[in-house]
């Protein structure tokens, strides 16, 4: 980021700070970031975030599981101590089949949201960088760059007023 | 933006705005209890020492305790934990399966029955532990090498894979759980004023800041997570059910088990999410948020559900009768005839025929009623298992070890005390934590642009209606001049 200050559109209506986006964008301004206490559909695709990764880390820790469950049950049923149930066969995979499934539900399960808490940098503890306290209660902002000698701040605020803005203001990151 | 139908009925009553929605859900957690909290609690903590008297009573002198014999090896023991696995049921169904289908009334209710759920597999898992007899080796059923003291688990055995399915349910559910809370934690946390509601929603919050980047990678893992807790749901029960179906107990080895105890699964989770939904919606005072239209629809589950169950017992019998196998056939009647026939009556005017009222309309929106019917239920659900558990095996193949079961006070105790151990969690999970999901509520609440357009199209509606009514009452007047 080559700019710590933003200008911060503050918004009552899921609708309009929609709305607001999409000009935004269209006008060329850097949208930094949209907050808001629950998802708006649509407005990820209008800002231009791709589509998370985190279904392939799901496929990947889904096949991690199987290999893990597959090997483990082969391995201590067949290869380490072949124990003798009834003449029951010693490797006999349909058997294996509901702890594969349920392994590959358990890994997948964990090693998503691992990522997911990864990928969000969350931790357990961590302080909220929260732009507007009242983001998790009732109102949607919208973060948008001020680049030096580029960004038009008064025009922008007109913008912004355009939209069904209740409230615009500077806010400066620290580093 | 998602189109939404504004003729559409609103989910939830009030007309609330998202701050009502925030103050009304964290009320809870930012007074001091009610006196009904107070109450309820102090019974569940009185029922939980209860439990832990008796479960600490069958620790010290063994499973001796209880009433099981040589033949009925399996009793209240095992018929407790089917029974609350089952109830542990609907929360990961109304909160998966719901989300799939895009049943968006499942937004009031699917945080306390996930809680519900987590509760009860607890419950069940107490019960495992219990009837092991030495708790101090449970940890035999893991795959550990032989070195540690028992030798390596056999994997073909229905019972390992219980542990694996139960063990798994329990993480992944309380996972899904606490990723849907984790927004609302945030909610609590930049209301907070004490220091240590600050400290402690602040630390569970990971720091949630509402961006959209967060909300985008959220929103596509609660679909996975609600992919991958589907199938899960149902392979649970199915396991539970194997544990008794691959077994060559007449009455117990039926191919039909898994999806009987799945649809029962289903029908004992929503009996209990209905028990303790139509008191929490008194108690907190969310009948705004958890409205008539939602118990109906849960009865509706109900009463599909308890059919299915009902089916299942008749299929049953025919298959009993058509196999032609005599001990199969013995097992069945003596089920429906012999000295526990009381319990088998239980078991059909419980699940079969008592849902069958929620036909009607004015049994599915009286909470009053719904509740009764929520209690019989679940006891109609008990005693399925019991059917299924004692009656099979205290008549087996051979005449000489045929006996009766009779329960003793402690196992009892542990009974009523389960209840007391998931009262207590409720209790608690109703005072610290948002009982109802705000994030996902807010966004079907409709805003005032939304209001206006929906003002309009109901005026649309209405003239159309009364322009049509008025015709048709002038055609009416003039048929009846003539």
């Amino acid at each position: 980021m080559d700019t710590n200050k933003v200008i911060l559109g503050i918004y009552e209506d899921p609708d309009h700070i929609y709305d607001a986006t999409k000009k935004l964008i269209h006008d060329g301004y850097r949208v930094r970031d949209v907050y808001s206490p629950f998802a708006i559909h649509g407005i990820d695709r209008v800002m231009g975030i791709k589509r998370s990764r985190l279904t392939v880390a799901a496929f990947i820790f889904a096949m991690t599981g199987i290999t893990l469950a597959l090997t483990l049950q082969s391995y201590v049923s067949f290869f380490d101590w072949q124990i003798n149930v009834g003449g029951k066969p010693f490797l006999h995979i349909p058997t294996y089949i509901p702890i594969t499934f349920e392994l590959s539900i358990l890994c997948t399960a964990f090693g998503m949201v691992a990522c997911f808490f990864y990928v969000n940098r969350m931790v357990w503890g961590k302080n909220a960088d929260i732009i507007d306290i009242r983001v998790t209660d009732d109102l949607f902002v919208v973060a948008v760059d001020v680049i030096p000698n580029k960004t038009n701040i008064a025009a922008l605020s007109e913008l912004l007023k355009s939209k069904g803005a209740i409230e615009i203001r500077e806010k400066e990151f620290e580093d | 933006m998602s189109y939404e139908s504004p003729i559409r009925d609103m989910l939830i009553t009030g007309g609330k705005t998202y701050s009502d929605i925030t103050k009304e859900i964290t009320r809870p957690i930012e007074n001091k209890p009610s006196k009904a909290w107070w109450i309820g609690f102090g019974l569940s903590s009185l029922v939980l020492a209860l439990w832990l008297f008796s479960t600490t009573y069958t620790m010290l002198v063994g499973i001796g305790a209880w009433g099981l014999n040589k033949t009925v090896g399996w009793a209240f023991d095992i018929t407790n934990f089917v029974f609350w696995v089952g109830i542990g049921h609907a929360g990961t169904l109304i909160s998966a399966v719901l989300l799939l289908f895009r049943q968006k009334w499942r937004m009031s209710i699917n945080r306390s029955a996930e809680a519900m759920t987590i509760f009860a597999v607890i419950c069940a898992a107490s019960f495992i532990v219990s009837h092991m007899g030495r708790p101090w080796v449970a940890y035999w059923p893991i795959p550990l090498p032989n070195a540690f003291g028992s030798l390596w688990v056999n994997f073909n055995s229905p019972l390992v894979w219980d542990v694996f399915a139960i063990s798994t349910y329990f993480s992944v559910s309380l996972v899904f759980w606490y990723v849907g809370l984790i927004p609302d934690i945030a909610t609590v946390r930049d209301r907070a004023v004490t220091k240590a509601r600050k400290f402690w929603y602040g630390f569970f919050a990971m720091g949630w800041n509402g961006s959209t980047r967060v909300w985008h990678r959220y929103e596509v893992i609660s679909l996975i997570l609600a992919a991958i807790s589907t199938p899960l749901v149902l392979s649970v029960h199915s396991i539970v059910s194997m544990d008794f179906a691959t077994s060559l107990v007449p009455g117990w080895h039926t191919t039909i088990f898994p999806p009987y105890f799945v649809a029962g699964a289903i029908f004992s989770g929503f009996g209990m999410v209905l028990t303790l939904l139509i008191v929490a919606r008194e108690v907190l005072n969310y009948k705004d948020y958890i409205t008539t239209e939602h118990l109906d629809a849960m009865c509706r589950v109900v009463m599909l559900t308890g059919t299915l169950v009902g089916l299942a017992y008749i299929t049953e019998f025919f298959v009993a009768a058509y196999s032609g196998v005599e001990y199969e056939q013995y097992a069945f009647i003596n089920r429906a005839t012999g000295p526990y026939w009381w319990s088998y009556w239980i078991m059909m005017g419980c699940n079969l025929v008592a849902p069958q009222v929620f036909w009607s309309r004015w049994a599915r929106t009286t909470p009053w009623f719904i509740f009764i019917m929520s209690i019989i239920v679940n006891i109609g659900m008990w005693f399925e298992r019991f059917v299924i558990i004692v009656t099979s095996l205290h008549r087996d193949f051979l005449p000489s070890s045929w006996t009766m079961y009779t329960p003793t006070i402690i196992e009892f105790g542990i009974l009523l005390g389960s209840f007391g151990l998931f009262f207590f969690f409720f209790f608690l999970f109703m005072k610290f934590l948002p009982a109802i999901n705000m994030a996902e509520l807010k966004s079907i609440v409709k805003t005032k642009h939304g209001l206006e357009l929906e003002k309009h199209y109901t005026d649309l509606l209405n003239n159309n209606h009364k322009m049509a009514n008025n015709a048709h009452d002038t055609k009416g007047d003039s048929v009846h001049g003539h």
